[in-house]
Order: C-alpha cells, then sequence, then structure tokens
C-alpha cells in the first residue's frame, strides 16, 4: 500500500510541476505576444480596413433556437457591424417560440427562394426569408435538428461568401470586432484559414439597442469567477496557443473559416457536443493529411460579449458538456498523437489537451483519494501537505492575477476600481470551493459520456433585453 | 542571527517547496503591486493631461498662428505630446484648407523636422511612433525618412513605414514602395503592402506596370490584385499583356481592371476570361462584366450563370439582373439554358432586386411567340423551377456537390 502512495505521489508531483510550468510558459508567450500585438495596434488603420475594396465578402451564421428575447437586438447589432461586404444568414432551428415571428416583425421578411444548395447534410428546410429593410439578410427557417452544428450547416449551405463567420444569437459583437477579426485574413489570405476573437462575460454589463453602453463585472460570485476563467482561457491559453499555430478550440461563439475548407471537412459534426472544438479539429487533420502551409490564429481584441450561467445548476451543464465535449473529439482523433504527420498538433497540443485538460479531474480525484488515505495510514506530513497546498493556492494565483494583468494592460475593459478590487480578490477566492466543484461537474460530464448520456440540457438565460442591466 | 536562507535550508527536503511559496507569493504581489500602481498613475496621468488639453484647447488658434511662441510649448515634452495629437487627429478629419493650415504649422513649429530626425535615428518602438506620426502628416517630406524605415530589420518598423508612406498618397511614395520590393521581394504581409499602394498609385497606375512585368511569385500577384484595383481606362492596352498570364492571380488582376477600360476592349478580353479554367479569374471577370452594365456583356453573363462554381453564378446572375437590357428578353435567355441552378440564382438575384412583380408584370405585357410560351414563362417565375426537366422540383435544391467548389 505504501509502495502504491508513494508512486501516487511521485506521479502526482510530475503531473503538477508539468502543468504549472506549461501554464508559467504560456502566461509568458501570452504577456509578450499582447505586448507587441498593442504596439502593432499603433499602426493599423481600420477605418480604411472599413471601406477596403480587398476585404473578402463574409457570411455570419447566426443559429437561433428559442431565442424569442435576444433576436430582434442581437441582428440588429450585427446589421450594424462595420465591413464592407456582410451577408446576414440567420437560422431559426425549428424554434418553439416567436423567434421567426419576432423576425418577421422587426426585418419585414419575405418568403424568397434565395440559392440554396444541400450540401452539407442537415434538417429540412421550411423556407428562406429576405428582409425588405436590410438586403443582406437572410433567414433560414429549418426544422429543429437537435443540435447548434446541424443549425450552422442550413447556414452554410446558404452562405455565399468565402469565408463565413460563426455568431451566438444571444452575444453582442463590438462594432469593429469584424474587421479586427479578418485582419490577420487580409494580411495573408492564402495560409490563414480560420481566426477566433475572444468572447468576454456580458453579464453585469449595461447594453442599450443591442450595443454594449458600459462594460461593469457581474454582481454574483459565480458569473465573477467565470469571468476569470475566460480572462485565463482566452488572453492566456488561447494566447499563447496561437501563437504556436497550434490552437485547437475557436469558440463556437465567434470565429471565422474558410468557407470552402469548412465544406471540405463536411460542415459541422451534427452529432458533436462540442463542434466548435471538433471542426477545428478535423480542419487541422485534413491540412496536415495534405501537407498544407496553413495557420489558425487567435485575435485577441475583436470582443464578442456573451451571458455565461448565473445559477450552480445550468453552470454545472455548461461544464460537464464542455467536459463530454472534450472527450468526443479527442477519442476519435487519438490517432494523431505523436505520429510526425501531425505535426506539433500531435506532439504538443493534443497530448496537452489529453493530459491537462481530459484527465486533469480524473487526476485531482486521485490526489484527493491519496491525500485521505495516506492520512488514514497515518503516513501523511502535514507539514509538507500544507506547505504544498500554500504553494498550490499562490502559484494558482499567480496565473489568475496574470490573464487580470493581461486585461489591465492591453484592453483595460473594466475602468471602476471596484470592478478591479473584486476581480482581484476573487483570483484569491476561486479556489475554495469553486475549483472542487468544478471537478465535480468535469467528473459527471466524462461520467455521463461513457455512460453515453448525450442530451443537451438547457440553460438558464436571460436573453439580451432593450436596456438590460 | 541565523538568515532567512540557513533557516530555509535547514528545512530539508521541504526547502523547494518552501522557496516555491516564497516565489509564488511574491509574484502575487509584484503582480497585483504592478496592477495598482499602474493604475494610479494612469489615473493621475490622464487627469493631467485632460486638464492641459483643455488649456490648450482654450488658445488653440493663437498657438497654431504663432501668436504664442512655439518655444513656450515646444520645450516640454508633455505639451509637445498633446499638441502635436490635437493637430494630427485635426488633419484625420480636416478639409483642404484647415488641412493646408494644420500642415503649414506642423512644419513651422518643427514638429515634422523632429518626426523625420526620430524616425531616421531611433530603434524600436519609438522609431515606429515616429514613423507613424510622420505618415499621419501626410506630408512629402518625410517620404524619404519613411522609406529608409523600409530597411529596418524590425518587420514593425518596416509595417508601421508602409502605412506612413500610404498615408500619403503621393506617387512619389508609391515609387520608393516599389523601388523597395522591388529589391527586397514581398518581404510584409500582402495586405499593407497593398493597401499602401492602392492609395499611392490612383493617381497614376501607370508606374506599377514595369515593377509587375518584372516581379515574381508572390509579389507579382500581390502587384497585380493593386493593380487590378487601381487600373483605369488610360492603361487598358497595358493590361493586355496579362490576359494570358501564367499566374491566375494576374489574370484575375487584369479581368477586374478591364472594368475601367474601354468597352470595346474590355468586351473582347472578358470574353475569353469567362472561360478560364480558374474560377476567381472567372468571378473578377463576370463582376467585370457586370459593372460595364452594357446589355452587350449578355452573352457572357449567361455562360457565367451556367457555371460550375456557385459564387460566379450567383454574381453572373446579380449582373443580369443590373443590366439596362430588357427584362422579359433576359429571362427567355435565362429558361433558354435549361440550367436549374443558373435559373434559381437569377430568380434570387430578382427577388433581391424586388424585381420579381416588375418582371411579371412585363411578361404579362409581352407580345411573345405563343400564348403557350408565356403562361410557360410566368408559371417558371412563380414556381422557380423549370417544367420540362423535373416538374414536382422542390424549391431548395439538391446537392450538386460534384461540380461544386
Amino acid at each position: 500500500m505504501i509502495w502504491l502512495l508513494d508512486l501516487s505521489n511521485h506521479t502526482l508531483f510530475w503531473y503538477y510541476v508539468g502543468s504549472n510550468v506549461s501554464y508559467l510558459v504560456m502566461l509568458i508567450i501570452a504577456l509578450k505576444t499582447a505586448a507587441a500585438h498593442q504596439r502593432r495596434l499603433q499602426s493599423y488603420r481600420l477605418g480604411w480596413l472599413k471601406e477596403s475594396p480587398l476585404a473578402p465578402p463574409v457570411t455570419m451564421i447566426v443559429p437561433a433556437h428559442n431565442e424569442e428575447k435576444s433576436i430582434r437586438v442581437a441582428v440588429r447589432n450585427l446589421l450594424e457591424l462595420d465591413y464592407p461586404q456582410l451577408e446576414i444568414v440567420v437560422v431559426n432551428d425549428g424554434s418553439q417560440d416567436r423567434t421567426l415571428e419576432e423576425m418577421r416583425e422587426e426585418f419585414r421578411l419575405r418568403q424568397v427562394r434565395a440559392v440554396y444548395v444541400a450540401e452539407t447534410k442537415c434538417a429540412p428546410i421550411r423556407g428562406l426569408y429576405r428582409s425588405e429593410n436590410s438586403g443582406n439578410l437572410l433567414v433560414v427557417d429549418k426544422e429543429a435538428g437537435g443540435s447548434k452544428a446541424d443549425a450552422i450547416n442550413a447556414g452554410l449551405n446558404a452562405a455565399t461568401s468565402p469565408y463565413i463567420c460563426v455568431v451566438d444569437a444571444d452575444s453582442v459583437l463590438e462594432r469593429d470586432a469584424l474587421l479586427r477579426i479578418m485582419v490577420p485574413i487580409l494580411a495573408d489570405p492564402k495560409r490563414v484559414v480560420a481566426v477566433g476573437g475572444i468572447i468576454r462575460v456580458l453579464n453585469g454589463s449595461e447594453i442599450e439597442g443591442g450595443h454594449l453602453k458600459r462594460v461593469r463585472l457581474p454582481r454574483k460570485s459565480i458569473e465573477v469567477i467565470q469571468v476569470i476563467e475566460y480572462l485565463r482561457a482566452f488572453l492566456i491559453g488561447r494566447e499563447a496557443w496561437g501563437q504556436g499555430n497550434m490552437l485547437m478550440i475557436i469558440s463556437g461563439a465567434f470565429g471565422v473559416f474558410r468557407t470552402d475548407l469548412v465544406r471540405a471537412v463536411g460542415g459541422y459534426r451534427a452529432r458533436a457536443i462540442g463542434e466548435d472544438f471538433d471542426l477545428v479539429a478535423r480542419m487541422h487533420r485534413l491540412l496536415l493529411e495534405r501537407g498544407a502551409d496553413y495557420q489558425i490564429h487567435f485575435v485577441p481584441d475583436p470582443m464578442c460579449w456573451t451571458e455565461v450561467p448565473s445559477d450552480l445548476r445550468s453552470l454545472a451543464r455548461q461544464r460537464a458538456r464542455w467536459q463530454k465535449g472534450l472527450l468526443d473529439v479527442l477519442w476519435p482523433n487519438r490517432d494523431l498523437l505523436f505520429r510526425p504527420r501531425y505535426g506539433r498538433i500531435g506532439s504538443f497540443a493534443l497530448p496537452h489537451l489529453w493530459l491537462f485538460e481530459l484527465f486533469a479531474p480524473v487526476v485531482e480525484l486521485t490526489g484527493l483519494a491519496t491525500i485521505v488515505l495516506a492520512a488514514c495510514l497515518g503516513v501523511l506530513s502535514r507539514h509538507f501537505f500544507l506547505q504544498f497546498l500554500l504553494f498550490g493556492y499562490a502559484f494558482a494565483t499567480v496565473i489568475s492575477i496574470g490573464s487580470v494583468l493581461q486585461e489591465e494592460i492591453t484592453y483595460k475593459r473594466y475602468n471602476d476600481w471596484q470592478d478591479v478590487f473584486r476581480l482581484i480578490s476573487y483570483c484569491f477566492l476561486e479556489h475554495f470551493p469553486y475549483r472542487q466543484l468544478h471537478m465535480i461537474w468535469r467528473l459527471q460530464g466524462l461520467w455521463q459520456y461513457l455512460r453515453g448520456d448525450m442530451a443537451w440540457k438547457p440553460l438558464k438565460r436571460k436573453g439580451l433585453g432593450p436596456a438590460r442591466t | 542571527m541565523e538568515s532567512i536562507f540557513e533557516r530555509l535550508w535547514r528545512l530539508g527536503p521541504a526547502a523547494f517547496v518552501v522557496k516555491a511559496i516564497v516565489a509564488a507569493v511574491v509574484a502575487d504581489g509584484l503582480l497585483l503591486g504592478f496592477i495598482l500602481v499602474r493604475r494610479t498613475y494612469r489615473k493621475r496621468y490622464f487627469a493631467r493631461r485632460d486638464k492641459r488639453v483643455f488649456e490648450l484647447r482654450q488658445v488653440w488658434d493663437d498657438l497654431i498662428s504663432g501668436k504664442i511662441p512655439y518655444d513656450s510649448w515646444r520645450q516640454k515634452a508633455f505639451d509637445r505630446r498633446i499638441v502635436e495629437t490635437i493637430a494630427l487627429d485635426g488633419l484625420e478629419a480636416a478639409s483642404a484648407e484647415e488641412s493646408a493650415r494644420l500642415l503649414k504649422f506642423l512644419r513651422n513649429s518643427g514638429l515634422i523636422e523632429k518626426r523625420i530626425y526620430e524616425a531616421r535615428t531611433l530603434k524600436g518602438w519609438r522609431r515606429m511612433r515616429a514613423l507613424v506620426a510622420l505618415g499621419q502628416t501626410r506630408a512629402p517630406e518625410g517620404i524619404f525618412a519613411m522609406s529608409q524605415a523600409l530597411r529596418d530589420r524590425d518587420p514593425e518598423i518596416r509595417l508601421a513605414a508602409l502605412r506612413g508612406l500610404g498615408r500619403t498618397a503621393a506617387p512619389q511614395a508609391a515609387e520608393e514602395i516599389l523601388t523597395w520590393v522591388g529589391e527586397r521581394g514581398l518581404c510584409v504581409p500582402a495586405l499593407p503592402l497593398q493597401s499602401a499602394l492602392i492609395q499611392c498609385c490612383a493617381e497614376r497606375p501607370k508606374i506599377l506596370i514595369p515593377y509587375v512585368r518584372q516581379a515574381k511569385g508572390p509579389l507579382r500577384e500581390a502587384l497585380g490584385r493593386v493593380l487590378g484595383e487601381v487600373a483605369t481606362p488610360s492603361i487598358g492596352p497595358d493590361l493586355l499583356q496579362f490576359v494570358g498570364d501564367d499566374l491566375d492571380e494576374l489574370r484575375a488582376a487584369s479581368a477586374r481592371a478591364m472594368s475601367h477600360s474601354e468597352p470595346s476592349l474590355a468586351f473582347e478580353v472578358l470574353h475569353e476570361l469567362v472561360r478560364d479554367p480558374i474560377w476567381f479569374v472567372r468571378l473578377r471577370a463576370i463582376v467585370s462584366l457586370g459593372e460595364l452594365d452594357d446589355a452587350r456583356a449578355v452573352p457572357d453573363l449567361l455562360v457565367g450563370l451556367t457555371d460550375s462554381h456557385r459564387l460566379v453564378r450567383l454574381r453572373a446572375a446579380e449582373a443580369l439582373v443590373k443590366t439596362d437590357a430588357p427584362i422579359v428578353p433576359n429571362f427567355q435567355k435565362v429558361v433558354g439554358t435549361h440550367d436549374r441552378y443558373g435559373l434559381q440564382a437569377y430568380l434570387t438575384a430578382i427577388e433581391n432586386a424586388g424585381l420579381q412583380n416588375h418582371l411579371e408584370a412585363e411578361l404579362q405585357a409581352a407580345v411573345l411567340g405563343s400564348q403557350d410560351e408565356k403562361e410557360s414563362l410566368l408559371k417558371i417565375l412563380r414556381e422557380g423551377c423549370l417544367p420540362s426537366t423535373e416538374p414536382d422540383a422542390p424549391v431548395i435544391s439538391p446537392t450538386k456537390s460534384a461540380s461544386l467548389p
């Protein structure tokens, strides 16, 4: 038994060292990249791009399922985006509420026979509508396909531009977000095949007419902790992975892809739980198998604000689903691991996801079990345990404060001192008991996946009201 | 007395962890301290700046006319930065007269000379900042300093210089850029290069031609794209040499440029290019045909309407709807192609243009060969499908993947 504990101790220690070193390296890379990006922005002229003939047409695909509360505001917001050639395709995915009627009233929709080539599989289409107010708005009304991926595929079939941008109907894009996310593509259209933008937490902020009026930190602790998580994930994780061309996830709430490539991989996988991650993984596979010289970028300044769960139940469901999605993508792509053909994706990005994302809750649980077992057997060094716990706590806080620092020196969206103090204090408070709860939710996700429970459970949301605070 | 390090050493195996704790706690403290100090500093700085901006704004006219001696603010870096920022921001949105006044002020006060000096002598981000400011002035005397910066080792400096040169929108700047890319090749991303050249070559697009002819590989593509954007009727004959070029991008650029050429020349060339094996060359040719807005383009647009590529079909349909040719004969010709996808693209374009009722009324009023033909055309218009091929074809088309991109 002691031998087993010893083995477990060693394994967990090296796992912990590996995990911390990787996060530290990511933090350093991210800080360096963000500083360079900020300097670079000084010489950018987005105003010129806004009218540039070099900007390729983009189709925005907005899947909407029971979005009656927010659809008017969301679409109006998209129609006002700064971009020279923009087509908006809203897919009403079998909504049982008034989503279609809301759009019909607001945008004076009329049924049309627009071009729709059912190249990518999706549920049957009921009708296509074009707005009389805005010529670039097309609404695809389809039967419920049971997944967001299915709705996006319908939008993909109706898209007529060389690039698609997928946006959630409950998200708010900053006016120049599309211009900013297109910059890497405009700079190198042959190599850049996809770009991800940053997702920020909308809860607590003031919105007026679909536009973000004032950024504020949410009131509830659970929401503030998610703000820190999003900052950490995007401003540190994605920034660093993107820098090494190893970005594996482009958030489903805001990302641009080359249309022909999305079609080439067969569109979004309708049954995928994490359809965004799945698509990027399949794109990497296809391009690496073709031996293509390509890049998938992350740009930290085009901001998309989205509502996050504000109650524990919804958050638990979301996190369990994310963990299921992770396994759902990693397992079919296990053949990519450590094969020279798949380059750094197979050697670094995927192993990191397996080790430090997928297995993390299992390892955490094993760690806790080891501590309990050692205590029961009387071999636990309390002194060392406390020291190690303190180190873990202090180090995890370094990473969290690092992400707040990133936000401070770059985009600085939280202007109130009060907000910054709260944000920093939650960097210290998130470790107990939120982290442990998070571990349980992720374990639940894994368990559900192994049991074959793939049901999509709805999350409670407020939606984008006309003047929500 | 025992030092802290000795005490740590005595802890034995736990010493490593204790050191790690100390390091992590110190890192936490430093990060926090940095955030708080930075915030405090910025708050004070911006308060002070706002106050000074307001004061300077009150005397702005006296300041730029020279009534207030330049030396009174030039010697203070804080004031100088504010005055320069206000003047440069003013230039962005100024009328021609106001621009001339501001530029005169920037010259007389020596701010331009200072920036030229900085752009030549400084290194790193300071040089970049000077280049950005110099570009904002659009002063021709800054062109040489910016062109020197194009040879900097740092790619960000090169980009700043390129963007600055682009802002001047002067053919002289275009010459400098073209000489540089001629020497070094494409050593910056294509977009900023193209943007800068489009602005600088708009006045004299002809200066591009010899460089496009000599350039190779990706640079040739990039320059070809610029040529396509800035071409004017005056360089139409020069473009003919690129119509049969091996490079797809250059053929596409020629096709794009043809929309600015004499129609008689353009139709002949575009007639060839709409049959090009590369889809985006065909697409450009179709778009150009549409921009010519001439009924003579209809036969070639019908070719585009039956293209295997969806985007080509869509653009051809839009162009057909836009042409000044009578709508009923056009519709008859579209139906005559017997292409379901072409027909659907055309009807979509008709609907998008809000012309469906107009076409229906025209069809009702038209004198056609027979009543049956009229009925058939009306039925096709209403149902959106060709009766002879698939009478019950649904509105939504099935997959045509074999011929699609």
